[in-house]
């Protein structure tokens, strides 16, 4: 058999989206779900098809899908519920209070250590829940906090998910260590469709980690050589009740080959705070949306982000803070180092309902571009409906290595390129700081600073 | 107090008035191509002009209407009148401008302001230029400044080269509107090395229920060059929407100096979509100064590109939304040369259910290096049945540029007001006394008669509040 090249595709929109979600697939899914199940997945299936990729109009002329190639990426079509019992599970990481590792299509582990069990801390898969308690379920796949309607590519995990993650802590439970859950994905030519569903009681508290990553079997195809795009979605759907305290950290750093989607909302109640650290660094291209639901009186949410963009990664990063109970409280960051011809675009909004009197909001959003390739946007917007309010501010700003920081470590000894490395991982030393685990905060490190002299290695060459 | 209180009393009724006037040719309402052709007829066009009117009618057909910024839905382009020209020939004093017309401009000051101190006065009375001066010396020193109509026609040149390179047709639906059908509006060209020395100015004004405005100004400002050019604007009220579409065009060449003030007042029906952009060229340094109050819908973004090395921009936005009125402004710098410097300053007052938006864009091409730029906006926000929005866009495409933005909202301190109150000041005062600090980065950069010209519709909006 000969093969013959097929002809080029054409020229595609920015906003095109090469993945189509096979309807038979979703429908093979929903043939074995409840019938409540099985329609969200068809409404969402419907959505994915008529929403536009991006629906809010101030961002559409920073939207860029060109180099998420998925025409022949297919999603997994039967996933692992469990973690396979001929297997041994995968160590649990130290520190941890509980652990959920999903590789691919498998179930790695699915642990929860005996103090946190016998307090009432539950790590399930999405499906063990669906079968084990289907109006609890129900109740959390479908409500304010699960994905948003309006937003396309979080339909497309909504109609298609094939692996999900519950953590689910009662009221008054304080878990003083984190649940770590690992995602590892890669494989080339698939699609790993993600939800997790996080539930804190009033009074709870907990950390979780979240990490994403390439898998064992993609590195191993991979062998060196480039291949085919990956596709990973992935969602974190928070309810917190009242009194509640949730600290997220989350690090990514996929393959180069790998498309991602997230999306991150949360609903957040009456005094309760809540945490996010997010590390960006891998994929290909990113997509990253986070909405922030601030409903209760006196709630609060402190987000701290990071991109660290080389060769020629594209991270999409949008953030809503949305304030509607009194006195709530949100505090944003947004840092990104760019190098090689690496672009970030950083949208984010701060919403101040009328209902919301009292609000203190400021969002900040810091690039560092250190390539004259680089590319940096950001779109810091405020939309306020309640003047009364301690404060609402964005702040930005763009600039290279602060000459006068440099000439200081250079005083003190430093060598010029160390002296840079230590200004720029200093710059986004706040995301690592918010990592709960020991391990895992010098992980991240490692990773930072392996990518930072891979790509001034690069450079110099 | 008495001095304060009597600054406060309603005056609008001055400015908002409606005299018949015999129109001598318009079109029918409507937009056609007949109609396009039609003006470009009435006014013995060359047919360069003819051409690019007909291709700006055909892209605005083909555009669809832009779904950010303000609510557009309401406006009905068949409704209006898209030509109207009041007397037959460009005036050439003021003894020959007929009595209606001069009635009219007599109420909005104008003879007054000339002998005060003006260089030249453009009055655009709908849609043509019906009187015109300029002093002698002005023309004794070579500089150009009359109706863009006339200008055409007597300086073909300089006006060939540069109308439409700043703003093409085809740049946004309604500088494709504009450029169709434009008539009227200011032609400026201040040869080398000359500085005017006293700001030129232009009043507009919309008169005629349903009339549509589409002014074009071109302003040439050669080599080392310096001007100031003022438009201020008035507007009768009216029920039903009117449409004023107009294009400003800058050029300011190698070393020239280019400052563009604009207070505008329109009535609260109008509809006020405007593209004002400028190039500023090697080591030019333009200025918007903008003052955005009364209309129903303004957006506007006063734009700088930034093509020369060493250009500066400062760009200065003022908005005040009232009741059932949105202002969509905001301000654009694009460097796309070395060393290149940007400000922008926007401060905005919303109350009464108005709604202000500031809406930015700041690009820092590929290729421009070593630029400093920054952006400042704040919002004050009066009573809380109004809304505040901030959307900048910053896009950084450089490894040395030094960006800082900052934005911030807040209402008027309750403790500024009792202090102010306990002086003696009655609660409108004080936070008309606020209200007016927190516009004065805009205020202080106006010639002193304006100042008090804007302090005073400061005012007036601020009066309205309490009906």
């Amino acid at each position: 058999m000969t093969l013959t090249r097929p002809p080029r595709a054409p020229r595609r929109a920015p906003t095109d989206l090469t993945f189509s979600l096979d309807e038979a697939l979703v429908e093979s899914f929903a043939a074995a779900e409840p019938d409540w199940l099985a329609a969200d997945r068809r409404a969402a299936l419907a959505l994915f098809g008529s929403l536009p990729t991006e629906a809010n109009q101030l961002y559409t002329p920073y939207i860029d899908l060109r180099s998420a190639d998925l025409g022949d990426v297919r999603a997994y079509s039967e996933p692992a519920g469990a973690p396979d019992p001929g297997v041994a599970p995968s160590a649990v990481p130290e520190g941890a209070a509980g652990f959920a590792d999903f590789a691919e299509d498998r179930v790695g582990a699915l642990i929860v250590d005996d103090a946190a069990r016998a307090a009432g801390v539950t790590v399930d898969t999405l499906g063990g829940l669906i079968a084990r308690d289907p109006e609890t379920a129900r109740r959390l796949l479908t409500d304010a906090a699960s994905l948003p309607s309006d937003d396309r590519l979080a339909q497309l995990t909504r109609a298609g998910w094939n692996q999900g993650a519950v953590v689910h802590v009662p009221d008054r439970v304080r878990l003083d260590r984190p649940i770590v859950i690992r995602w590892s994905a890669g494989v080339a030519g698939r699609a790993l469709l993600t939800r997790t569903l996080v539930e804190l009681g009033d009074g709870a508290a907990a950390s979780i980690v979240e990490e994403f990553g390439p898998s064992e079997a993609a590195g191993a195809a991979a062998g060196g050589h480039p291949q085919a795009q990956a596709l990973f979605t992935s969602s974190c759907e928070v309810r917190l009740g009242s009194g509640a305290e949730l600290a997220i950290a989350s690090i990514q750093d996929f393959g180069p080959e790998q498309v991602v989607f997230q999306h991150r909302r949360a609903v957040v109640g009456e005094g309760s705070n809540l945490h996010w650290a997010l590390a960006q660094l891998g994929g290909r291209l990113v997509r990253s949306r986070v909405d922030n639901r601030l409903e209760g009186d006196r709630s609060s949410v402190e987000q701290v982000e990071i991109v660290f963009g080389a060769n020629d990664q594209l991270h999409d990063l949008t953030s809503y803070t949305r304030h509607i109970g009194r006195d709530t409280t949100g505090n944003l960051l947004s840092k990104g180092v760019l190098l090689d011809a690496a672009r970030t675009y950083l949208k984010g909004m701060i919403t101040i309902e009328k209902s919301a009197v009292g609000t203190d909001s400021f969002l900040g959003e810091f690039g560092m571009n250190l390539s004259r390739k680089a590319r940096s946007v950001a779109i810091p917007s405020l939309e306020i409906d309640q003047p009364d309010c301690r404060r609402a501010a964005h702040s930005s700003s763009v600039g290279p290595i602060d000459e006068s920081q440099l000439f200081y470590l250079e005083t003190r000894g430093i060598p010029p390129d160390e002296a840079r490395k230590f200004i720029v991982l200093g710059f986004l030393e706040p995301v690592v700081a918010r990592v709960p685990l020991e391990a895992e905060r010098d992980r991240l490190r490692g990773l930072l600073e392996a990518k930072w002299d891979a790509g001034t290695g690069a450079a110099a060459a | 107090m008495a001095a304060t209180r009597e600054i406060v009393t309603d005056r609008r009724d001055e400015f908002a008035f409606h005299d018949d006037i015999v129109y001598l040719a318009e079109t029918k309402r409507g937009l056609t191509r007949e109609t396009v052709e039609e003006i470009s007829r009435f006014k013995n066009e060359p047919d360069w002009m003819l051409q690019v009117r007909l291709r700006a009618y055909e892209h605005f057909l083909s555009r669809p209407m832009p779904q950010w910024g303000g609510d557009l839905n309401q406006i009905d382009f068949d409704k209006i009148v898209y030509y109207r020209k009041p007397s037959e020939r460009e005036e050439k004093s003021w003894d020959d401008v007929p009595e209606q017309i001069k009635a009219t401009f007599e109420r909005l000051g104008i003879p007054e302001a000339e002998r005060k101190f003006l260089a030249g006065v453009g009055a655009q009375y709908d849609s043509e230029v019906v009187y015109h001066s300029v002093k002698e010396e002005l023309s004794k020193i070579g500089v150009v400044f009359m109706g863009t109509d006339q200008a055409l026609i007597e300086y073909p040149e300089i006006f060939r080269k540069y109308f439409g390179t700043v703003v093409p047709p085809e740049d946004n639906k309604f500088a494709a509107l504009n450029s169709a059908v434009w008539s009227g509006g200011s032609f400026v060209y201040v040869p080398k090395g000359v500085e005017v020395p006293l700001p030129l100015q232009a009043y507009f004004r919309i008169n005629g229920e349903n009339t549509g405005q589409f002014e074009r100004t071109l302003i040439v400002v050669d080599e080392g060059a310096k001007v100031h050019y003022i438009e201020g604007c008035t507007a009768p009220i009216y029920a039903t929407d009117s449409l004023h579409v107009a294009v400003v065009e800058v050029i300011a060449l190698p070393g020239s100096q280019v400052r563009y003030t604009t207070i505008q007042n329109w009535s609260n029906d109008v509809y006020n979509l405007v593209t004002k952009r400028a190039h500023a060229h090697k080591n030019a340094r333009v200025e918007w100064i903008d003052a955005n109050t009364g209309s129903r819908l303004t957006m506007k973004y006063p734009a700088i590109y930034l093509r020369g090395e060493g250009a500066t921009a400062d760009i200065i936005s003022v908005a005040v939304a009232g009741k059932g009125q949105h202002q969509d402004t905001g301000a654009k710098a694009v460097h796309l040369a070395p060393n290149t410097r940007s400000r922008i300053v926007s401060k905005s007052v919303s109350k009464d259910g108005g709604r202000a938006t500031y809406r930015g864009q700041l690009k820092v091409s590929p290729g421009a290096t070593d630029v400093v730029a920054s952006v400042r906006c704040d919002a004050l926000m009066l009573d809380d049945m109004s809304r505040s929005d901030t959307y900048p866009y910053i896009d950084i495409q450089e490894d040395d540029t030094t960006m800082t933005h900052e934005a911030t909202v807040g209402k008027v301190s309750a403790e500024q007001v009792f202090y102010l109150m306990s002086r003696g000041l009655t609660e409108n005062e004080a936070t008309n006394l606020i209200v007016q600090g927190f516009l004065e980065v805009f205020t202080k950069e106006l010639p002193m008669e304006y100042a008090i010209e804007f302090n005073r519709l400061v005012k007036l909006e601020m009066e309205g509040s309490l009906g």
